[in-house]
């Protein structure tokens, strides 16, 4: 694992807050109540955290071992 | 046995409260009486929005007042300058949280040392740009894409202020000559 590590990873500590507006108001855009949209926003913000993590892994791995 | 929904009338739009939005993110929907979803609208929207900002060290919001002869697509100003700084029109439809960039777009002089506003979204000089774009972390450029990600969804607010949400609850079907009502 390379020193500068920590250091790269750091900027993905901002990524929650970018998942969780993106879904809430996604959703809240799709319906009016707030069952449905917080059950949407859950639903949407778990796709992009596999889709993005799947990104990141894959990222991870290229930059680490090629 | 549940009687089968029956299709909901169109409903008005309504372009007042569509205006609204878009100059306070949710304050059309504050407007109708969506007081919860208007204040989700705005929370979190001036959230990402500012968020970026301060990724960006509170300079990752402007329109610069560029060269825009050798532009490929237009090259008549103030287009051509979003040409060549596309972000801003993302960021515009943020609405007024967007507007002292236009303000200082519109008064920008290079060699003025006080401007208005101390400055607040004013175009930053080439060599302050180079710098925080070097030395930074990367953060400067997240921080952009966080404000354009925050106007873009923005649109999707307005016109769920404009038409109302993508689902509708549906109605109940009920007897003849009786109004429908929301399941």
């Amino acid at each position: 694992m390379s020193v500068g590590l920590p250091f790269a990873v750091s900027i993905y500590w901002h990524l929650p807050v970018l998942l969780v507006v993106v879904s809430l108001v996604y959703s809240a855009t799709r319906y009016d109540q707030w069952n449905m949209i917080f059950y949407e926003a859950a639903r949407w913000g778990f796709r992009m955290f596999l889709f993005l993590g799947a990104i990141g892994i894959v990222l991870f791995l290229l930059s680490t071992y090629l | 046995m549940t009687p089968p929904a029956s299709p909901l009338p169109p409903r008005k739009l309504d372009p007042f409260a569509a205006v609204l939005s878009y100059l306070v993110p949710g304050l059309g929907q504050i407007y109708q009486g969506r007081i919860g979803k208007g204040v989700l609208f705005l929370v979190c929207l001036y959230t990402l929005f500012f968020y970026g900002m301060y990724l960006g060290h509170g300079e990752n919001v402007y329109l610069p007042d560029s060269n825009t002869k050798q532009n490929v697509l237009v090259s008549w100003k103030p287009l051509g300058d979003i040409e060549n700084r596309p972000h801003f029109a993302g960021q515009f439809w943020i609405g007024m949280a967007a507007w002292p960039a236009i303000l200082q777009y519109s008064r920008y002089d290079e060699n003025d040392n006080s401007p208005i506003l101390k400055g607040w979204m004013r175009a930053p000089k080439e060599d302050e740009l180079n710098k925080l774009q070097r030395d930074g972390d990367k953060r400067w450029d997240l921080g952009w894409v966080y404000t354009v990600i925050a106007g873009v969804l923005n649109i999707l607010v307005i016109y769920d202020a404009l038409a109302g949400p993508a689902h509708r609850e549906a109605l109940k079907k009920t007897p003849a000559g009786k109004e429908p009502v929301a399941a």
